[in-house]
């Protein structure tokens, strides 16, 4: 089965615009072969408009190789059943800012994995929102 | 009101307990609970290998709820982009990988930029914005 990401995207924004649906599999770079390491499905409570690292590249258990194919899937689950689509959480690269998922937002992107290339999420308030976040990379 | 709504399933079978998660959003203009993003830009184009482009050619307004897919479809493997945002390497997508993910524009040096390498990359990419700034003829 492997790790398999499928986005399926409609809009009428444009007569035209027939929809996107595309499947991927997670491979190792430059490879056929299936991604072999994952943090695991995780959550975090934010409740501070602070930055706060959601992956600390040099702290984890096993050490990520650093510029492959890893990628990282981040939603915004809201709190307690309430999802604010009027507010968000930015969320950053070695703090640079990526973007900001709204309430129900997610977003799969590619990561160096590089020790400095920490991911970070910066709630727009202080109100309490979930962020969960799961990591597919390669071991060093 | 325009609808543009992204979906996503994940499953791996990397645990023992198989993961399966499935994810829908309706992609709103910033702030806002009741107005969705109303304009696009949607182009494929070949990047060469070398040399770094900007994907998007019109720059959207800074910090507001921009979403942007891309895919690389190139059918060989060892083709990948580095996908570059302020000149922070934000990683690759090799042959087959797409991504979606919230792009705000922060600043004008907040582009996003692709590298290609390995070989002519044929690239996908869809922007949802809710305006931009046009440059004058």
């Amino acid at each position: 089965m492997a790790t398999k990401a499928t986005i399926s995207i409609s809009s009428d924004i444009a007569s035209g615009f027939g929809g996107i649906s595309e499947e991927m599999t997670l491979t190792q770079a430059g490879t056929l072969t299936d991604i072999d390491s994952t943090t695991g499905f995780q959550i975090r409570k934010l409740a501070a408009a602070s930055e706060v690292d959601l992956i600390t590249m040099a702290n984890e258990l096993v050490e990520p190789e650093d510029s492959q194919a890893a990628k990282i899937f981040i939603r915004n689950i809201g709190y307690r059943d309430v999802i604010d689509k009027s507010v968000g959480v930015t969320i950053g690269v070695n703090s640079e800012p990526i973007g900001k998922l709204y309430g129900g937002d997610w977003m799969m992107m590619p990561l160096t994995t590089i020790d400095a290339d920490d991911v970070t999420a910066t709630p727009e308030t202080a109100d309490t929102v979930v962020i969960e976040y799961v990591m597919f990379y390669e071991e060093a | 009101m325009a609808t543009t709504t992204a979906a996503v399933t994940l499953t791996s079978d990397l645990l023992s307990d198989n993961m399966s998660v499935s994810a829908s959003t309706t992609c709103m203009k910033a702030g806002t609970t009741a107005d969705g993003l109303d304009q696009m830009e949607y182009g494929y184009v070949d990047i060469a290998s070398g040399t770094a482009y900007d994907i998007i050619g019109n720059t959207p307004t800074a910090s507001k709820a921009s979403k942007l897919y891309v895919k690389n479809h190139s059918t060989d493997e060892t083709y990948y982009i580095s996908v570059v945002l302020d000149a922070q390497a934000i990683g690759r997508l090799y042959g087959g990988d797409w991504m979606f993910i919230p792009a705000n524009f922060h600043d004008a040096n907040a582009d996003v930029e692709i590298t290609a390498t390995g070989g002519t990359n044929k690239i996908e990419y869809a922007l949802f914005h809710e305006g931009t700034v046009l440059v004058a003829s």
